[in-house]
């Protein structure tokens, strides 16, 4: 084999195998290459993954993931209890309760105050879900949402509940959902990392809970497979722009002296890794004019931009994160995940949830109808919630326009939308308190297994060896939620 | 085997300081082991000297007459007390303490004192009724049974904490004369300690002016230096609330004893504390009959009629409490090593189901699972007995892992691929013999791990070279037949360092803190809102190029450009690293400041150090990195690559000036810049050579 031969066939695995490169990896796929057409097929191109996956045709090919870091409260947005006004202020009965465990926040407190939610909900579309005032825009696409108002977490603190949710379980240190997707499926878009999370502060709550690194990390999953977070400040991507004094065609020129040179080491070491080296340059040469592409919205209509809302032009905002979002998925990014920090409403909570609110409702809607007018939403899933709920009883003082409400694992507000789930479907059933599910519960490993299912993936089937164990997503829980699939 | 280490006295939780946690052991260097001693001995040579001059001074002590004017406290006082089963005023205006809780009296340094806890304090009334530009002082002997705690407050904790007090910040005593905490307060903290079970004399003066430097600690009648916590004093202290002897209005309770309480409604000054703080010990002594006196007061009454008539008294005991001040110091720098230990009561041990915490399943003892050879006969059943068990010469498991490992080093790929499991789910070795053999021989070398690497790289093997060949390459992609030498990608630590040495940048000082070299503005900024790597700025000078293992690094926020090169969260314990090759590499390599300052270091050396034409300059960075000439080919690209980077930075002043200012290194201003950017670029292509990153 010579120079060229191994060049053509680095090409060709580049283009399947993206960032691929690990010396064993890279050839070990290197000669599956010269044995035949192994990977997955599709209508466009997939690089890396792994062979077999998806198990069975995806209706999605990617997902949008609205993270609702803090934990929204579902009384306020999604689940009513008209009936709850009679019991305002009385103490939660202990049956309702039932033993269940409180944060160090309120555990101190003599009374639990039933405060029913101050906010008016009304039916829409033709569903006729009901939705929260709060939500108007949400309203005008309620037709597409599948809510799940059965979900039920076993984390009742920030930290491990979003990492239970990012990782299916509570202890930090294995793979995220985002990365164990571009472990599995690769991606269609070898100019951009597959798994892209994008963060944004909320008007609610300025010193909310913090968000970490290793919530999109990839554990013990290689480490292109993690999250590349794209930064508000500077670039976007980490190290993207050449520094000052070196313009566009004096890189070019340096990148062809240095590919000159490690073509000489090729012909001379015969290691195809060297190969993959001079691609992944390449690459990162077309990454420098694919990213800045990708966050320039000079160029969308001034229709679409008016749909997002009045924050869509300030970098760093959810408003303008959600335009991203469609811009990756357009792009083909398998994984786009937004953070929105603020929901943590210990007190104040009326005021501080309108803020949230101003922050998410519209834009949330515009991503919607964009992703649809565009038909990306035939192939997109998306997907809107916290970490966990929060509860009937108000943390702190109640008065009639005034309360706050603590962590509450037991029942929340989840709904997704998009491609193979169920249109204008509300799932699961909570008791008069919002306190219980009494029907259909939805655990975080059910939801990965149905986010998994949609994406082609039998979750007991993707797993990673490490340390003597087979691991997956969902470990050894969850159960695809049939009932909600189109 | 869990139930080894089940059995340590470590909490497990964390402590917020950048303290160790306990347990620990002190680490003296040498040098502290030495100068530690000779303290001691010195200590040791004047306590005798001391000792001699006390019992020389017993029966004039015990005969002391003082005059009549010495024996009163300094004039002016507002009130004193008499502390005890029943308090009473002895001097002054005031009304009578009342007692609150169960009151008891205790046995004092000089008299009788009372006992103050959670539930019993003493309720002075309206005494103390200081504002801030009053000038006022306090003297009370204390004894604390813990740490923390008012032993003397007139502050309303519900309205910011107004008034002021003396405050035991763990054991040193602190004055807080507050308005606002903690917008307008004063807080001054003594730097001398007080200890626990033992009676010292505290005394605290305030001169009105507002500022911290208008306040004086007093302990035992020596000035004591502070640390000032809050300066900002300047709205009213009065407050309603009325004096209380062991407690705030609400809680911070003083557990211990409290005597002879004097307020003064003026700065005392420090000939008049210390002569308080003699008197207040000596004069209820005096007053008793000698034979009443007890050992304690009689040796009290020495001590304390030799600093006043004895000046070789007077002159050693300064000396020994230099020497103690001395030795406390080099105390508090001893750094400190956390350990393991053993509890007195072992802890009981659960099967964990499904490894979580709160899940116990049935109990279980320390032992070696039966599969593995047991314990080496006469090795106790813990911890200590099974590390002798692990490096006992007849369990393989130990010597195999540790060489598997050593082989994954040299080699990119263990004998056993698996290298963090060599268990039932590991895969089979490639070559076990081999791996017994070197498993026997680091044994025999007696785990001397400096001779294994020796025989590992002096080995035929790993001397191969690692040039494939198209047949090779295609029956053994991965090297596990080893049929020629490792070629693999350096760890992201090393190539750090490797660029930084490069450039002569490389700092190769041992240990100390970690370090903060450059990271992109507000890298962890967005993400965390508390925690201490917010509004991260870079050091300067040494900082910058330490050896990368000295980065700063929290789990909650990992250096990303580790993070790019495969180094693992450490989140979880991670034997093998994945070897990625990535365009996002390829960007850190290019555009980080820190590589492209290194490249500009190496430039300055290729024009300073590496001769006078363009080919010795290249010449020279080949020998520094590659440690080998360039082929006629590579210079020929280079040398031509850099006389169009030159035309560029020629003609482009501007841009020559923004490259050249990329990271803190100065320029050498003997360098023609053009040129010196033309280098840096060529400099930063042969960082970024594959073979420059490539152990091969």
């Amino acid at each position: 084999m010579d120079e060229t031969q191994i060049l053509n066939i680095q090409d060709k695995i580049n283009r399947r195998n993206f960032i691929k490169g690990t010396g064993g990896l890279g050839l070990a796929a290197l000669f599956s290459m010269l044995g035949g057409e192994a990977l997955a097929s599709g209508t466009k191109d997939v690089y890396g993954g792994l062979p077999g996956i998806p198990h069975f045709p995806p209706k999605a090919k990617r997902v949008i993931y609205l993270f609702q870091s803090g934990a929204p409260s579902q009384m306020e947005l999604f689940d009513p209890k008209p009936t709850l006004d009679k019991f305002r202020g009385e103490d939660l009965p202990a049956s309702i309760r039932g033993g269940q465990r409180l944060t160090g926040m309120t555990s101190g407190q003599k009374t639990f105050p039933v405060a029913p939610n101050v906010f008016k909900f009304a039916q829409h579309g033709q569903s006729g879900i009901e939705l929260s005032e709060l939500l108007p825009h949400t309203a005008n696409v309620v037709d597409e949402l599948c809510f799940i108002r059965s979900m039920h977490t076993d984390a009742i603190n920030h930290d491990p509940a979003v990492t239970f949710f990012q990782t299916g379980f509570q202890i930090a240190g294995r793979p995220s959902i985002g990365s164990w997707l571009a472990y599995g499926l690769g991606t269609e878009n070898q100019d951009l990392p597959s798994y892209v999370v994008l963060t944004s502060k909320g008007t609610g709550r300025a010193d909310d809970q913090p968000l970490y690194d290793r919530l999109w990390g990839s554990g013990f999953l290689p480490t292109q497979h993690q999250g590349a977070k794209f930064r508000n400040l500077g670039d976007p991507v980490l190290y993207l722009s050449d520094p000052d004094g070196v313009d566009r065609p004096t890189r070019r020129d340096m990148l062809d002296d240095l590919a000159g040179l490690n073509k000489l080491k090729l012909k001379l070491t015969g290691d195809p890794e060297v190969a993959t080296r001079i691609s992944q340059y390449e690459l990162a040469f077309r990454m420098q004019a694919s990213v800045p592409d990708l966050t320039d919205i000079s160029k969308e209509p001034s229709s679409v931009i008016e749909a997002y809302g009045p924050e869509v032009k300030k970098p760093g905002t959810y408003a303008y994160n959600c335009l991203l979002a469609r811009r990756l998925a357009e792009r083909g990014v398998r994984f786009v995940q937004l953070f929105h920090m603020g929901w943590d409403q210990h007190s104040d909570l009326p005021k501080a949830i309108r803020g949230q609110c101003y922050d998410t409702d519209q834009p949330t809607a515009a991503l919607i109808s964009d992703l649809k007018a565009r038909g990306l939403m035939d192939d997109t899933l998306v997907v809107w919630g916290g970490e966990f709920g929060r509860t009937v009883y108000s943390q702190g003082e109640l008065t009639s326009t005034n309360y706050g409400r603590d962590h509450h694992p037991r029942c929340f507000t989840v709904w997704l939308t998009g491609a193979g789930v169920k249109k204008g479907m509300v799932f699961g059933k909570t008791d008069d308190y919002c306190y219980n599910i009494v029907e259909n519960p939805v655990s975080v490993h059910d939801l990965h297994a149905t986010i998994l299912h949609l994406l082609g993936i039998d979750h007991t089937r993707l797993t990673y060896k490490f340390q003597g164990r087979d691991f997956r997503l969902t470990d050894v829980f969850g159960n695809v939620v049939k009932e909600i699939l189109a | 085997m869990y139930a080894y280490f089940n059995n340590s006295s470590d909490t497990g939780t964390g402590v917020e300081q950048p303290v160790n946690h306990p347990p620990v052991i002190k680490a003296p260097t040498p040098e502290q082991t030495r100068e530690l001693a000779r303290l001691e001995k010195q200590l040791a040579l004047i306590a005798a000297q001391v000792e001699g001059r006390l019992a020389k001074n017993a029966r004039s002590a015990s005969s002391w007459k003082m005059s009549g004017g010495d024996l009163a406290v300094p004039a002016g006082l507002s009130v004193r007390y008499s502390l005890g089963s029943t308090s009473s005023v002895v001097n002054g205006a005031g009304s009578a303490p009342r007692n609150e809780g169960p009151v008891e009296a205790d046995k004092g340094n000089a008299g009788s004192a009372v006992k103050t806890s959670e539930k019993a304090f003493l309720d002075l009334g309206s005494a103390g009724d200081f504002d801030r530009t009053y000038a006022f002082s306090y003297s009370v002997w204390l004894k604390p049974t813990g740490m923390g705690g008012a032993p003397l407050s007139k502050m309303d904790v519900a309205s910011d904490y107004r008034g002021w007090d003396l405050f035991m910040n763990g054991d040193r005593p602190a004055f807080h004369l507050i308005s606002k905490w903690p917008e307008n307060a004063l807080k001054v903290i003594s730097r001398r300690r007080i200890p626990a079970g033992k009676w010292s004399h505290v005394t605290v003066t305030y001169d009105g002016k507002s500022k911290a430097s208008g306040a004086a600690i007093y302990v035992d009648g020596v000035r004591s230096e502070l640390d000032v916590e809050a300066d900002t004093l300047s709205g009213s202290t009065k407050t309603p609330v009325s004096l209380k002897v062991g407690r705030r209005t609400t809680a911070d309770s003083f557990v211990g004893s409290v005597e002879d309480l004097i307020l003064y409604p003026r700065a005392l000054s420090a000939v008049e504390v210390k002569k308080l703080n003699e008197l207040s010990a000596v004069a209820p002594i005096l007053a008793l009959p000698v034979e009443k006196r007890t050992k304690e007061q009689a040796a009290t009454l020495t001590r304390l009629w030799s600093l006043n008539h004895d000046a070789t008294y007077a002159k050693l005991d300064k000396q020994k409490l230099d020497l103690t001040a001395q030795r406390q110091k080099l105390e508090s720098q001893i750094s400190t090593v956390m350990i393991m230990d053993e509890m007195a009561k072992p802890r009981e041990t659960h099967v964990l189901l499904r490894g979580e915490y709160d899940k116990l399943g049935e109990v279980v003892t320390p032992a070696i699972p039966s599969a593995l050879p047991p314990l080496p006969v006469g090795a106790p059943n813990n911890r200590l007995g099974f590390a002798k068990w692990v490096v006992d010469p007849s369990n393989p498991l130990t010597a195999r892992v540790l060489v598997n490992r050593m082989w994954e080093r040299l080699f990119g790929i263990g004998i056993v691929e698996t290298s963090e499991d060599l268990g039932t789910q590991a895969t089979f070795p490639s070559h076990p013999d081999l791996l017994d053999w070197l498993a026997t021989e680091i044994v025999r070398l007696q785990w001397d791990q400096k001779a294994m690497w020796k025989e590992l790289v002096m080995s035929a093997s790993y001397r191969q070279s690692s040039d494939v060949s198209t047949e090779l390459q295609k029956n053994d992609p991965l090297n596990r037949l080893i049929a020629r030498g490792p070629r693999f990608r350096l760890p992201a630590e090393v190539m750090r360092d490797q660029a930084l040495l490069a450039g002569g940048l490389l700092v190769e000082k041992v240990g100390g803190p970690s370090v903060r070299p450059y990271q992109p503005d507000g890298v962890w900024d967005e993400t965390n809102v508390y925690g201490n790597l917010r509004n991260y700025k870079h050091d300067t000078g040494e900082g910058l190029y330490r050896r990368s293992l000295y980065t700063i690094w929290k789990r909650t926020a990992a250096p990303p450009e580790m993070t790019l090169f495969d180094v693992p969260s450490r989140e979880t314990c991670r034997i093998r690293r994945a070897r990625t090759n990535t365009p996002l590499q390829a960007l850190a390599l290019m555009n980080d400041v820190t590589y492209v300052e290194a490249a500009r270091a190496l430039a300055q050396r290729m024009m300073l150090e590496g001769g006078k034409t363009v080919e010795e300059r290249l010449r020279f960075a080949y020998q520094q990195l590659l440690s080998r000439d360039p082929s006629a080919d590579e210079l020929a690209i280079l040398s031509a690559g850099f006389k169009r980077k030159l035309a560029v930075y020629d003609s482009s002043p501007k841009a020559t000036e923004a490259l050249l200012k990329q990271g803190d290194l100065k320029n050498d201003p003997r360098l023609d810049k053009a040129e010196l950017a033309a280098y840096t670029l060529t400099a930063s292509t042969l960082l970024n050579l594959d073979e420059t990153l490539t152990k091969e």
